[in-house]
């Protein structure tokens, strides 16, 4: 029995899942436990209860099936997304809104799910090779479509996160390197334009010593240069032109330290959260930061200064090994999946994770422009959180049948 | 082929490395931020040195059609307190001062600290001038207590408006659990009537003052020179469809009654008037609102609270006749020229269901006009239950008007399936349809409901959604919103609509008309009176109408409850609601009156 239970029951992301809600539950109680959001914590823990259900039931369905209906809630989902866009408008007179609060879901967050899906099933068919330019921006229309969807809403930072999800499993899935150069250039290429000439010139150097490097047809590549450097040029024209209030957003996005008590304040005060941490933390309940509510909903987006000011260095260490430990055994399970849907399922999951990871802490410790995406499974919110709980039962899933063809 | 580069070790290799390299940013972040900076970021902790003052904003003013102010702000004291700068000890004083109980100054007091220590929080608002001079007088011993000038709501005219205004009063502990974010303890919030649903155009944006201070929490002066500081956003104003002056007169005319009177501008379906009685002062609720206040409004059995004009449901009487005509008349199964003997009664079954009136020969437009029940009782089963249901539904009754003020009641309108499910298949009879022919037994109305029917027969089937506020005016862009409101048409000939328009006036304006009474001087009105059998006691009384006749201007419902017929009851009420509406004045109080115009009776005869 325990070598049955071993073989089929994936132990490290059922562990780790459960340690990092684990983490999260007391971190919303202590960030709320004081304030008029105390319902926050026990709603949490309802939500907690639904995702367990969802993560349980999405690791024993036969994946084959899942597989087989992945492009039915794919488009059920997008439904879903259309559906909050079209009644989002509604204004005044027939709709009332107050009655929306409360416990509403989010369709982004379970359209996140529904494209890894989609896009696994479709780059697992036999006759799809993403080395070729045609499959490639075919595979790459499953993520535009809820990108521009989701883009109206407007929300932004979550449709980039639809982006980072894709490139790592276009990758996967064997784009060639080429390929991948191209799709990232632009976007860094548009970046260091903003920040200013010199930023700009040596992203362009790198990028030529890149496009150097992954040796594709040397024309084609000469033309992606200028191409990308016409976009530099471009953006820095537009940029010049803007009014200083509209330049002065895009680079306080950038850099939230250039406005201390606007878009800046979270940062800056998150900062000084879980500076103050120190080695050992202040001790649970008792992060100063936090209990005075100096940061605006930090159950949300900013979930992470509660562990790194009340546990310090200690503490946050011991969530980054947490998700480290998730991520690395993702990547592990994705290549030694037989199945090619598995193994696109667990590296999809894993890209998505490790996106959410590495920029919602990165912009709580003033690394990254704050885009407002949750962390996973610490963050308040129950569609994000059964959301990612069913990313698990996914990994786990594709544990149980990674012996399978 | 295919299977070459997919998830080659290669490509683990480099993912794993982009992984690696995330990691070890964030950790080398963290080390820098705890480690080597910790002590200063220790310390930036223990001294956050600039706090947020909130600033209110001025909630948005309501205006009549005619641009007449209807809800103003007036200046009031509040007392706010900041919980880390005030010193327990004077809690006696300060609640002797505010004549307060200590036990609930301290509740205010711990309301606020559980939004910050370091924000200021109401304790008692509206104070008067007394306890102003006193609390400047024993200010030294009054750490963290100071007066703010806020606004309260003021009402200017002699019309109440309880129930379509609504009030706005302090936040409840579970509005500010479902309201969420933008809302503070102690905040004004919409909570009944236009002032509820238009919350978020009335409150406005707060506005934050930001302010530095040292490490024990005293105030040193603005931070970088208020540079930083947000103005708070006053309100929208609205501008509502409603006549005050009708809306008064209604208002009088219900006095000691209990009833509703709604009256609707049928070209827009905007609220000309919408009274329901009993009602409440609005001003009770503008500053604190004392408790024993309170207690009488939910205790009162006449319950003022209650919004009559949306929520009550009763049956519509004969009122619901011109219904029925139009699906006898659609359906081809009676033409104008049909005609009954009306022997005063109506045997079905082993019943005998009565008429008021012995009418003889009646034809359709007789039938309206003198409110003949046999003529519908057998009409019912002509037209038969189901398509009595849809022509039902076609003018909105058993279903919410969607009107913008948020309480309402949808009504009750029978249908096959609803009586299967109440009674049983086949356990219902033909006979309980007979009642049901005239607007009576199990089908319920409300009078918005009813002034929306009043309004369609007043503007031959155009269907609009019932609204109180016509446009919003946004002081920050000086222009106007206008709100988008429903419309749909129901399909009905022209034959059909001269038909029984033809009844409803002569309902009011022909001898023999059993609504006489509201005639008004130079104008054609046209309308129907009704009455709803009332098991408990005496019955209640509806008048519908509406007028000018050719080009109706105003359409309306007047319901009282318990009053008998609804020609005696209801019946002046509409009619001198709609006259005050088209001439702005009660003429029929002058001595001069001009002669009742003449209109041709021929319009409908081909």
């Amino acid at each position: 029995m325990p070598s049955f239970f071993k073989e089929y029951f994936d132990r490290v992301t059922a562990i780790t899942t459960i340690a990092l809600i684990g983490v999260g539950l007391m971190s919303i109680y202590s960030a709320t436990f004081d304030t008029h959001a105390a319902s926050s914590f026990y709603r949490q823990v309802i939500w907690t209860a639904i995702g367990f259900t969802a993560m349980l039931i999405t690791m024993v369905v036969p994946l084959r099936m899942i597989q087989r209906t992945a492009y039915v809630m794919f488009f059920s989902s997008l439904t879903l997304l259309l559906l909050v866009l079209v009644m989002g408008k509604v204004v005044y007179g027939s709709k009332s809104w107050l009655g929306v609060g409360g416990m509403g879901i989010q369709p982004s967050e379970f359209v996140k799910v529904t494209t890894i899906l989609a896009l696994a099933s479709y780059l697992s068919k036999s006759n799809i090779n993403v080395a070729n330019l045609k499959d490639l921006i075919k595979a790459s229309g499953f993520v535009a479509l809820p990108c521009v969807l989701i883009m109206l809403q407007p929300d932004f930072g979550t449709a980039l996160t639809f982006v980072g999800m894709l490139i790592p499993i276009l990758y996967w899935a064997g784009a060639s390197n080429f390929m991948i150069v191209i799709i990232i250039a632009p976007a860094f290429v548009a970046g260091a334009a903003i920040i200013g000439t010199t930023a700009f010139l040596i992203v362009l150097v790198l990028l030529a010593v890149a496009l150097y490097m992954v040796r594709e047809d040397r024309f084609f590549a000469t033309l992606m240069f200028g191409f990308n450097t016409m976009i530099g040029v471009f953006v820095q024209v537009v940029y010049e032109k803007l009014p200083m209030y509209q330049q002065k957003r895009i680079t306080t996005f950038l850099d939230p330290n250039n406005d201390p008590l606007g878009a800046g304040y979270n940062v800056i005060q998150a900062k000084v959260a879980i500076g103050s941490g120190g080695l050992l933390g202040k001790g649970f309940l008792h992060g100063t930061q936090t209990q005075l509510n100096f940061i605006p909903k930090q159950w949300t987006d900013f979930i992470f200064c509660v562990p790194g000011e009340e546990f310090g260095f200690v503490g946050a260490l011991v969530v980054f090994g947490l998700f480290a430990v998730l991520l690395f055994h993702g990547v592990k399970l994705a290549s030694t999946a037989k199945n090619k849907f598995g193994s696109l399922v667990a590296i999809g999951v894993t890209a998505l994770l490790t996106f959410h990871v590495l920029v919602n802490i990165g912009m709580t410790m003033g690394l990254m422009p704050v885009i407002g995406i949750p962390l996973p499974f610490l963050s308040y919110g129950g569609s994000s959180l059964c959301s990612y709980m069913i990313m698990a039962g996914l990994l786990m899933n594709v544990y149980a049948n990674r012996k399978e063809y | 082929m295919i299977g070459e580069e997919f998830g080659s070790p290669k490509r683990k290799f480099v993912i794993q490395l982009v992984l690696s390299c995330g990691f070890l940013i964030l950790i080398g972040r963290l080390y820098q931020l705890q480690y080597i900076y910790g002590e200063q970021y220790g310390r930036q902790s223990e001294e956050n040195s600039i706090r947020t003052v909130v600033k209110v904003p001025v909630r948005g003013y309501i205006y009549d059609r005619n641009g007449r102010l209807l809800v103003d702000n007036r200046p009031s004291y509040t007392v706010m307190l900041t919980p880390i700068d005030f010193n327990t000890k004077s809690l006696p004083l300060l609640a002797q001062i505010l004549q307060m109980p200590e036990e609930m100054v301290v509740d205010k007091i711990n309301r606020g600290k559980k939004y910050s220590q370091f924000t200021p929080t109401r304790i008692k608002r509206d104070i008067d001038f007394r306890i102003l001079s006193l609390l400047e007088e024993h200010k030294d011993k009054l750490g963290g207590i100071e007066v703010e000038m806020e606004s309260k709501r003021y009402y200017p005219t002699s019309a109440r408006m309880s129930h379509l205004l609504g009030y706005a009063k302090e936040i409840s502990d579970w509005q500010l659990d479902k309201l969420g974010d933008y809302y503070q303890p102690g905040d004004i919030v919409g909570s009944a009537g236009i002032e509820a649903k238009y919350e978020q155009f009335l409150r406005g944006d707060k506005g934050f003052d930001y302010i530095s201070q040292n490490a024990k929490g005293q105030i040193i002066g603005t931070f970088n020179n208020g540079k930083n500081d947000v103005p708070p956003k006053d309100g929208l104003d609205m501008h509502l469809a409603l006549d005050v002056r009708v809306q008064a007169l209604a208002e009088s005319l219900l006095t000691g009654k209990r009833g509703a009177v709604v009256a609707i501008d049928p070209s827009t379906g905007g609220i000309i008037a919408m009274a329901s009685k009993p009602d409440y002062d609005l001003s009770n609720f503008s500053g604190v609102t004392p408790s024993e206040v309170w207690k009488d409004l939910t205790t009162d059995e006449g319950m003022p609270l209650f919004n009559r004009a949306t929520l009550t449901r009763y049956p519509p009487g004969s009122t619901f006749k011109m219904l029925l005509a139009i699906a006898g008349l659609e359906d081809g199964l009676i033409d104008e020229n049909y005609r009954i003997q009306c022997r005063g009664a109506f045997p079905f079954g082993n019943r005998v269901f009565k008429d008021l009136h012995v009418h003889g020969s009646t034809n359709v437009i007789e039938s309206i006009q003198r409110s003949c029940n046999v003529f519908y009782y057998g009409l019912m089963l002509k037209v038969g239950f189901d398509e009595w249901t849809k022509y039902g539904r076609e003018f909105g009754f058993g279903k919410s008007t969607k009107v913008d003020i948020l309480e309402e009641n949808s009504g009750l309108l029978p249908s096959t399936e609803y009586f299967d499910r109440r009674y049983g298949k086949g356990k219902w009879t033909q006979g309980y349809l007979v009642s049901l022919g005239i607007g009576q037994g199990e089908v319920g109305v409300t009078p918005m409901q009813m002034a929306v029917y009043a309004a369609m027969l007043a503007n031959k089937g155009h269907y609009h959604q019932p609204h109180a506020v016509d446009y919003i005016y946004n002081k920050w862009t000086k222009k106007t919103d206008s709100v988008a409101y429903d419309r749909h048409d129901v399909q009905i000939s022209e034959k059909t609509w001269g038909i029984v328009r033809e009844g409803m006036r002569r309902v009011v304006m022909e001898p023999g008309g059993t609504g006489g009474i509201v005639r008004i001087a130079g104008i054609q009105a046209a309308g129907k009176t009704g009455t709803a059998q009332n098991p408990h006691g005496r019955d209640h009384a509806w008048f519908i109408g509406f007028a000018p006749f050719d080009n109706p201007k105003i359409a309306i419902c007047v319901l009282v409850e318990n009053g008998g017929f609804g020609a005696v009851a209801a019946g002046p009420i509409a009619s001198m609601c709609m006259e005050q509406y088209i001439y702005g004045e009660l003429i029929r109080f002058k001595k001069k009156a001009p002669p009742i115009a003449q209109t041709p009776n021929d319009q409908l005869v081909e």
